[in-house]
């Protein structure tokens, strides 16, 4: 034992010296190795750094640990980075608390989040439809007036609200001018333009008095149709129980406004999406200047994303203008006048101006928007109180619309400046089933109570022809027709199949105040959330260390229960996202095979030479009784040496370097980056496991890359030893 | 006296691409223990091929090569090598030393092969051999650092470390000039005396051939005669015969 020792001492030493007396090829090989022990440590580590901070993302957002879905969709449940519009095709789960109560059995499971996630495109207000709306709503009460002195406030709305219509149309008017220009003559109907024309006329208005009712038919009928100035906007959102949601989410923080108090219908807007696409593009866009200048530290003089917005707002101005009645179209005028030390008297070439902003002048005219024009502006297009009515189409096809008041806003701490952790909104679970289609209790009775008035009863389809042909007129049919019911509302939402649209409450009207009230009063009762039917469920788990185990137990405990489970991790949920850090590992691990292909190649050929040159040598070993394996094990362990060597102090400086990182930790740079790294900045950490796998693999290619010399080594005879050179 | 060698009717072809070479023809040869043989003969004439056979690195074609009382035609390359590790010492024409170790560790390599004996009999014997060979200073000395004829000491004692029954040497003193040549037999032919180890070398050289027992003469891989130095002297140019 001890001999076999010293031989392999021998070995060694012969390798070591071996190395040394070919000092060159040893630093290049040696080189590549250290390169490629560095790019596993460092690689891997970062790797799992960004999966543990995104794992904490995606599991404190939205999805939990692991979500909880029908075995027999068809579908796979995805609850982040949906890319489409249409809903996976998820079967329902129909009883949520015997599926909770089945998943509590299992003992790792902590807690379970009923949930359900669609989405709609919504419009948003179109602006002329609703100074339409007052302005009609002003004659309305001014034709009503019984006094003198309600006629008088009735007269002055009516004249303000003209001349915010006014103003609408004369934008209009210049928009026109504008695609003319640009397209053709024939670009706008000349039908179009003519009624433009009238409607910009004096005549017109001097006109309107005579016939107000007349009149704003006309502007409802041929103006607002080509007042095109609606938004797209596209929620997604989830159906959930709010305090189950707030209690296992805990980094969820209400921004403004309030929770939805339990037993009541309510939506919350994720802060970013109601920043992003609620608010005013022009202000939106400020603030992101704002951001870009105070925080990334960027000029708007070489920042073209920065630029871009700058030209953006000069060029969009519009969506401001239209806000503005006359009133406010004199008091911004003179604002901006002022401001400017300008004499123009064009207000949309006044905004023009202001909005031209640089690195000198930004924070003084963003302090003065914010101070001086936005408070006569609609900053958010559905303010928090509004209520939303949102119409879609279920799954089975038929219109269904629900009415849910805003309650608030809310964010994930940490998560904050991620778009794609805050991009669902909240909905109360009664209202999503609704929309999904799903009969909620206090609908089932609304429905029975419709039946009753119209006499309308239970037909089997047996009885279908006898009832239908039979006993004419007796029949009607079972369907619920929601629509039906639903009373004209001081918001009108359009749909398109398989779109859901939703329009705010700008204007004052009784209805509309009354219809807010009814919506926010109503209470579901206790039951009915827990009860009722679920898509999916996400579960918080004790030990997220066993998620894996937990899987399995919840799909055994799911059988025994007789519901049909599928439960998927976090990152299966993630969908897209989740598969992001799969596809990024798959590059480095190609890289990581490219280099060390390379470096096999490299080993391997330097190794070849260096065998060529030792053939006498080697002979010479075989000659006085070295066996074949002896010289075998000298050449791997020099190959070993080398990587062992190399390869260490790549990943012991691949392990200096992440913890280096790791104590200032890697900025996020853009929103998708908070996301992954779960903050403002991810510290990596080094795992053993990074710095075993670098050894192992850097040992593995070493070894094999002296396969090959190995083998023309072996072949050596002793009778080389004798040959000459001569 | 028994005999350690017996080759009978050996020969040897080597095949250069289609066409065999042969190198013996037909050799027999007997060499007992405690002999100091020289093989003589012009380049070409076999020399190399005949002491490869007897040194186990080969193999005959035909005929009969027993080492050590062992058909070596009958054993696998692990048992050559185990013969060659265990009976037989190479002194090499280049000496063949490995340049990266030290001279002690260059002797001491076929002992750490063998695996047989300890840290500390090890460098006994090795010092012992060192001191035999003349060359104790140079214990820690690469290769490198040597002149042809010290290094040939060292190969010398590589050869002994084992305490082999034969040694062979292919023209040892081939690389050294005449005086260091004749430095290298005698301390081989002191060894003989002493240790009684076989030597069989190989060379064409007159005068280092005088210093064998007897010379065994090849000519075209065929044996001439097998006679004493006197006699080769005086009929140098035995192929002729």
């Amino acid at each position: 034992m001890r001999a076999w020792l010293a031989t392999l001492a021998v070995v060694a030493q012969m390798a070591f010296r071996n190395l040394f007396a070919s000092r060159l090829k040893t630093i290049i090989v040696g080189g590549i190795i250290f390169f490629g022990g560095l790019l596993v440590v460092v690689g891997n580590s970062l790797l799992d750094s960004v999966v543990a901070a995104m794992s904490r993302s995606v599991i404190g957002s939205v999805a939990g640990h692991i979500q909880v879905y029908n075995a027999n969709s068809k579908d796979k449940l995805e609850v982040m980075g949906r890319m489409t519009m249409g809903d996976p095709d998820l079967t329902q789960l129909d009883d949520f608390s015997k599926v909770r109560a089945s998943l509590l059995k299992v003992p790792n499971v902590k807690s379970v989040v009923p949930m359900g996630i669609s989405g709609a495109m919504v419009t948003s207000g179109n602006t002329i439809d609703l100074a339409l709306e007052k302005l009609r709503n002003a004659v309305k009460a001014e034709q009503a007036a019984t006094t003198d002195a309600e006629r008088a406030r009735a007269r002055t709305d009516v004249e303000s609200e003209k001349g915010h219509v006014r103003q609408i149309v004369s934008v209009l008017q210049g928009d026109q001018k504008n695609a003319k220009a640009v397209l053709d003559e024939k670009a706008i109907d000349p039908a179009d333009a003519e009624a433009v024309a009238h409607a910009a006329s004096a005549e017109f208005w001097r006109d309107f008095d005579k016939d107000p009712l007349g009149s704003l038919e006309f502007l409802e009928n041929k103006i607002a149709p080509q007042a095109a100035d609606a938004d797209l906007l596209f929620l997604n959102y989830v159906g959930t129980d709010f305090q189950a949601f707030q209690k296992s989410f805990d980094r969820m923080k209400i921004v403004d406004g309030t929770m939805v108090p339990p037993g009541k219908r309510g939506f919350l807007f994720a802060k970013n999406v109601y920043e992003d696409q609620v608010k005013l593009k022009a202000a939106r866009r400020l603030d992101k200047i704002k951001e870009g200048v105070d925080q990334q530290g960027e000029k708007i003089a070489t920042d073209p994303d920065l630029k871009r917005m700058v030209r953006e707002n000069q060029s969009q101005v519009r969506e401001i203008l239209l806000q503005l009645d006359a009133p406010k179209t004199a008091d911004f005028r003179a604002k901006l006048q002022r401001e400017l030390g300008s004499q123009e008297t064009d207000v949309g070439k006044l905004l023009a101006d202001f909005f031209q902003t640089d690195d000198q002048n930004f924070h003084q005219r963003y302090d003065f928007f914010y101070q001086e024009l936005a408070p006569s502006l609609e900053l958010y297009r559905v303010r928090i109180g509004d209520v939303l009515t949102i119409k879609a189409f279920t799954r089975s096809g038929y219109v269904q619309s629900v009415n849910v008041p805003v309650y608030g806003t809310f964010q994930f701490q940490g998560l904050e400046k991620s778009t794609l952790a805050g991009a669902l909104n909240l909905m109360d679970m009664v209202s999503f089933r609704e929309l999904y289609g799903f009969m909620s209790g206090e609908k089932l009775a609304e429905i029975k109570e419709l039946q009753k008035e119209a006499g309308a009863h239970e037909i089997s389809r047996e009885d279908a022809e006898a009832e239908l042909f039979g006993k004419p007129g007796a029949g009607a049919t079972a369907t619920p027709a929601p629509e039906a019911k639903v009373p004209s509302r001081h918001i009108e939402a359009t749909t398109t199949p398989g779109v859901s649209a939703v329009k705010h409450d700008l204007g004052e009207s009784l209805g509309g105040k009354l219809e807010r009230e009814e919506a926010r009063s109503r209470v579901f009762p206790p039951g009915e959330v827990e009860q009722g039917v679920v898509l999916n469920a996400a579960v918080i788990v004790k030990d997220p260390k066993k998620i894996k185990e937990t899987i399995g137990a919840i799909e055994e405990q799911g059988k025994k229960d007789g519901l049909t489970l599928k439960a998927i991790d976090w990152q299966q949920a993630a969908g897209l996202i989740g598969q992001f850090v799969n596809v990024v590992r798959m590059v480095l691990y190609v890289a990581i095979l490219i280099i060390f292909l390379i470096a096999l190649v490299i080993i391997n050929n330097a190794l070849v030479m260096a065998t060529l040159e030792r053939v006498k040598e080697i002979g010479t070993l075989r000659a006085i009784g070295a066996q074949r394996r002896f010289i075998l094990a000298m050449l791997v362990v020099e190959a070993i040496v080398v990587g062992f060597i190399f390869g260490g102090l790549g990943a012991g400086l691949g392990a200096v370097i992440v913890t280096l990182v790791g104590k200032i930790g890697i900025p996020a740079k853009s929103d998708i980056w908070f996301f992954f790294f779960s903050g403002p900045r991810l510290h990596p950490f080094i795992g053993t496991s990074n710095i075993i796998a670098a050894f192992v693999i850097v040992l593995l290619v070493s070894a094999f890359s002296s396969f090959y010399p190995a083998w023309i080594a072996m072949r050596v005879t002793p009778r080389q030893a004798m040959a000459e050179e001569e | 006296m028994q005999a350690i060698v017996s080759v009978r009717d050996a020969v040897k072809n080597y095949t250069l691409g289609n066409v065999v070479v042969p190198a013996l023809r037909g050799v027999t040869l007997d060499v007992t223990a405690g002999d100091f043989i020289s093989i003589a003969g012009p380049s070409g004439s076999g020399k190399t091929t005949l002491l490869n056979l007897i040194g186990c690195v080969d193999t005959p074609t035909s005929g009969v090569v027993e080492v050590a009382g062992k058909d070596t035609r009958q054993l696998s390359e692990r048992a050559l090598t185990e013969l060659r590790l265990h009976t037989i010492g190479f002194i090499f024409q280049s000496f063949n030393l490995v340049s990266v170790l030290t001279v002690f560790q260059n002797i001491e390599l076929p002992l750490l092969l063998q695996r047989e004996l300890s840290g500390p009999e090890r460098r006994t014997r090795v010092l012992g051999l060192l001191e035999k060979v003349g060359i104790r200073e140079y214990t820690n000395h690469r290769p490198s650092e040597l002149s042809g004829g010290q290094r040939q000491r060292v190969a010398i004692a590589r050869a002994l470390v084992t305490r082999p029954q034969l040694v062979l040497a292919d023209e040892p003193t081939a690389n050294l000039d005449s005086v260091t040549g004749q430095n290298i037999l005698d301390i081989m032919k002191e060894l003989n005396r002493t240790e009684k180890t076989t030597f069989i070398f190989s060379t064409h050289d007159q005068h280092v051939m005088a210093n064998a027992n007897s010379i065994v003469r090849l000519a075209d891989g065929e044996f001439v005669d097998r006679v004493s130095p006197a006699t080769a002297a005086s009929r140098p140019h035995g192929a002729q015969v």
